[in-house]
């Protein structure tokens, strides 16, 4: 599903990915992590390319993102993207924010995006919140319309970068919990995250990236239990302890 | 005296609203057709065609920095030479429309530039096109910011038209210029002339202060 081969790049003189191979295959749930700084959230911004690679090859979707004449727009609409401050539309209401792409992009007549936006909006637990402007919303729920908009696209992908970091800690259950029933329903996510608990839980292989190298790539009970570098241990005792 | 001249001054006032006419003529139509071309400038400004945005970010470098008086003189003048000729009119209209255009394309530009980039980010990772990502996305989140200021600036433009009486269009200062010359009471004329101003202007002076209040608070509330 998205094949990272040999991948670099540079921001300026600073070389944040480093001869990245990764694999993530159709239904696979992959948490990323690492220190700040890491390359972690550059990382999945290429699979969209909300930023480009210099060097390497990076196939989504049979798509070649790393193909500069390959028109990003039709890819896209596959990739639902959850960032980490939400970027809800703030002049629109929640209803409009999801279903502004699926009218615009596969345009789909108004009434039937409006009735998949509720649809999905009730999914994620905001059915009543419809109506609401951002500005209304908790920092939780905004989160969750973010990631109603991305699933009112029917995306084949999901990529979270860092979604609950911008949250109390109050809300960060609520969006896990979405988040995690996504999971359970065979969605392909990719979810950078300092969330330990959800990783242990629900995803399937944990990256661990530093200095934006591939430190380690291993299944949930490996990482934690026997991690098997050096750098990985430390990590882990740093945000574990807590 | 004053009566007589005040008498004289009501005669005229039919030409001095076929002034403030030409004056509302020629400053609507460069206000409408320069704030078109003053946002496609601006959206351009601030987009990736480098080769354009540095073109138009000189032009309108240089007519921001020279007199609107010999930007309408070259139009006017000059262009006749290179054998483009064209009636006061036009001349006036076309060269009012550029200096509106360029001053509106700044006002676009920084008001595009304040929607923070994670909104455009989210458009373009839902898939939009860069046309709906401006359309649907940045330019209604931009027009909060655009608007109060726009609105001034077309006082200042409205303003700024006095400056084509200098080329013969008959405006309401050249309405005033003529008048002058057969009632000598230059307070009583240009008096006039500055009401028949303002009575264009505070209308939208009051338009930009409620939308100023309106977009504060709005943007307090978010």
């Amino acid at each position: 599903m998205i094949k990272f081969s040999k991948v670099n790049k540079w921001f300026g003189d600073l070389h944040v990915l480093r001869d990245v191979d990764l694999h993530v295959s159709l239904g696979e749930v992959m948490v990323v992590c690492g220190p700040s700084g890491s390359g972690k959230s550059t990382l999945i911004r290429c699979i969209n390319r909300l930023e480009e690679i210099q060097q390497g090859e990076l196939v989504v979707d049979n798509m070649k993102v790393h193909d500069r004449t390959v028109n990003m727009t039709e890819l896209r609409a596959e990739i639902g993207f959850v960032f980490q401050q939400f970027n809800l539309y703030p002049h629109m209401t929640a209803l409009e924010n999801v279903t502004l792409a699926p009218i615009k992009v596969r345009k789909m007549p108004k009434a039937e995006a409006e009735k998949l936006g509720r649809q999905i909006l009730e999914r994620v637990g905001l059915g009543n919140k419809a109506d609401a402007h951002p500005a209304q919303l908790s920092g939780g729920q905004q989160q969750r319309v973010a990631i109603a908009r991305g699933l009112c696209m029917r995306p084949k992908i999901m990529l979270f970068d860092e979604p609950t970091s911008a949250l109390d800690p109050e809300m960060i259950k609520e969006v896990l919990d979405v988040m995690r029933d996504l999971a359970r329903e065979g969605m392909t996510m990719i979810v950078v995250t300092h969330e330990m608990g959800f990783a242990k839980e629900v995803c399937h292989r944990i990256v661990f990236m530093d200095e934006g190298q591939i430190v380690e790539v291993s299944s949930p009970n490996d990482f934690f239990i026997q991690p098997r570098t050096d750098r990985a241990k430390m990590f882990l005792s740093k945000v574990l302890v807590h | 005296m004053w009566g007589f001249y005040l008498k004289g001054l009501f005669e005229s006032l039919p030409f001095f609203l076929k002034g403030l006419w030409m004056t509302v003529a020629v400053s609507g139509l460069s206000l409408v057709v320069g704030t078109i071309i003053g946002f496609i400038w601006g959206i351009i400004r601030v987009s990736r065609i480098r080769f354009l945005r540095t073109i138009i970010g000189a032009w309108v470098d240089v007519i921001r920095g020279t007199p609107f008086l010999v930007q309408i003189f070259i139009v006017f003048f000059i262009l006749p030479e290179l054998g483009i000729h064209l009636e006061a009119f036009p001349a006036a209209v076309i060269a009012l429309t550029n200096l509106a255009a360029c001053f509106i394309c700044e006002i676009v530009a920084g008001g595009i530039l304040a929607v923070p980039h994670g909104q455009k980010e989210a458009a373009k990772a839902s898939g939009l096109s860069g046309f709906h990502q401006m359309t649907r996305v940045i330019l209604p989140q931009a027009m909060r910011i655009i608007l109060p200021p726009l609105v001034g600036q077309y006082v200042l433009l409205i303003k700024d038209s006095s400056v084509v009486s200098a080329i013969g269009v008959t405006d309401v200062i050249r309405a005033g210029w003529l008048t002058v010359q057969r009632i000598p009471e230059g307070l009583m004329v240009f008096g006039l002339v500055g009401i028949l101003y303002f009575v264009i202007c505070y209308p939208l002076i009051r338009v930009s202060n409620t939308l100023e209040r309106r977009m504060t608070v709005a943007a307090t509330r978010l």
